[in-house]
């Protein structure tokens, strides 16, 4: 009984089962089925929900041993462990004793901790890109030439000083973005997306197994 | 090493401190550069000043603190309209959220605008905030068929949807004439589409940061997009169209300067490539 309770088939139809349950509604209106899929989504709700707790537990455990074996910038650790806590503490929906999140510490780290330290993080990109393009954007052959011409025209379309006086970049830009942008990002959403159908199927049949115990043969 | 070879490798340093002075400049002494207006920005208030009457919109805050740079001066200029609009037309505003920092981005808007005594909306009849909707594309999925159940209670108030008048005739995604996301990557359009536009063929626009624009592309011209803001530049345009200058516009002299240092710097880097290579350094 317990071999056939750790059968790897086990797994297979539930996954099944389960992906079975979203993909007909899509495409079929059959009362009885409509209403298992939204109860199956309700459980995926909670799964993610719990998933939350996992995530804190992980980031606990990583930086907990970084803090006390004293590894490389365990500073930061505590600094994260601390903000972690603090956060978490003061967000916790008890309104009742001024907890959640019109609590006055919450409200101050988010808006004077993290609006920045996002709003940084996200900067950083324009520094990361600017030094990216002056290296890439190198007319080494025929198509790194293509791409050098089409992103500085896209580039520049971009901005008041360029398009205040050369007027035409914005539709150059526009002819780039409808024609060949268009037709290129259609070509790579239609392969990944036979990709994820033939996935599906693989994953449906049990041939691929990559999501159970490992991806190991049974 | 000669001065070609120096001019083809600049450190990465100095182009970040050019970066930063590039930046940093046009902040402190704003160039006041003209602003010609992109065909994006103009859909963009077209469709929102052509939304019929008693229109249910769901507004979705589809991004944390880090698009705030970008998103947030897009969403502070389309809310300024939708509220303007909102006592005339009769609007109904549901915000909500499939990132888990986008209630906490609309707060600050809160703050920023207050929509009650600026704009004469009422919480409640005129607008709603849901809050957080968790599980992204399930998520969606799962709102779509009964909001209620997915939202039992508001975010502001923290009371039963039914103690709000606003709520009565919302139900699922059928009850919703237009949706409008502020997004920065996943959940995000795509996941909307799915779930919302092609089951129940609700009219999306868009708002997205500049790196997700190649890919808004095919849903714009499949008719599946209504109309898109793409960016910061396109934000400070329809502030602009709507004589509201904001914090994009006073953001553009930076992005014109930000982008003039690239082109620059891709010019300097070229003429220095093919001058080493004639030369046989390469």
């Amino acid at each position: 009984m317990s071999e056939k309770l750790r059968s790897i088939e086990i797994p297979i139809i539930i996954t099944a089962i389960c992906t079975l349950l979203q993909v007909i509604p899509y495409y079929f209106n059959i009362p009885v089925i409509d209403q298992a899929s939204a109860i199956e989504r309700d459980w995926m709700l909670l799964i993610v929900n719990m998933a939350v707790f996992v995530g804190v537990i992980s980031i606990g455990q990583v930086h907990g041993r970084k803090i006390m074996r004293r590894r490389d910038n365990w500073e930061y650790s505590v600094v994260l462990m601390v903000a972690l806590i603090i956060m978490a503490i003061t967000g916790l929906p008890i309104e009742s004793i001024g907890l959640g999140l019109d609590n006055p510490i919450y409200n101050f780290l988010f808006i004077n901790v993290m609006t920045p330290l996002g709003s940084t993080m996200y900067s950083i990109l324009a520094f990361f890109i600017t030094s990216a393009a002056y290296r890439a954007f190198r007319a080494r052959n025929i198509e790194a030439a293509l791409i050098l011409v089409s992103g500085t025209i896209v580039v520049m379309s971009n901005a008041p000083l360029f398009t205040s006086s050369l007027p035409f970049l914005i539709t150059w830009k526009n002819w780039i973005f409808d024609v060949p942008n268009t037709a290129t990002m259609r070509g790579v959403m239609m392969g990944a997306a036979l990709g994820a159908i033939a996935l599906a199927v693989r994953t449906l049949m049990g041939i691929e197994r990559g999501y159970l115990r490992g991806g190991g043969a049974d | 090493m000669s001065i070609l070879e120096k001019l083809e490798n600049v450190e990465r340093r100095y182009i970040y401190l050019l970066a930063w002075v590039f930046v940093l400049f046009p902040l402190l002494f704003p160039l006041g550069l003209p602003i010609p207006i992109g065909r994006e920005s103009k859909a963009w208030k077209e469709y929102i000043e052509n939304i019929p009457s008693d229109s249910t919109i769901i507004v979705s805050m589809d991004y944390g603190v880090s698009g705030m740079p970008e998103l947030y001066p897009m969403t502070v200029a389309t809310m300024h309209h939708l509220w303007t609009d909102t006592a005339s037309k009769n609007f109904k505003i549901v915000v909500i959220a499939s990132w888990n920092q986008g209630p906490l981005v609309f707060d600050t808007l809160l703050d920023q605008m207050n929509p009650a005594s600026t704009y004469g909306v009422v919480y409640g009849e005129d607008w709603i905030e849901l809050g957080w909707i968790p599980g992204s594309e399930t998520g969606m999925a799962a709102l779509a068929t009964d909001m209620w159940s997915q939202t039992p209670k508001d975010f502001l108030e923290n009371r039963p949807l039914s103690e709000y008048p606003i709520m009565e005739n919302i139900k699922t995604a059928e009850d919703i004439d237009l949706v409008v996301s502020f997004e920065t990557g996943t959940p995000g359009l795509p996941e909307w589409l799915r779930q919302w536009n092609t089951p129940y063929g609700t009219p999306f626009i868009v708002g997205c940061i500049g790196v997700s624009v190649p890919g808004m592309a095919p849903y714009l011209a499949s008719g599946q997009l209504d109309a898109l803001m793409p960016g910061l530049t396109a934000s400070g345009e329809y502030e602009i169209l709507i004589g509201r200058p904001g914090l994009a516009v006073s953001g553009l002299d930076a992005v014109s300067m930000s982008h003039l240092l690239v082109v620059l710097l891709v010019v300097v880097g070229n003429i220095a490539f093919f001058a080493s290579k004639s030369k046989g350094v390469n």
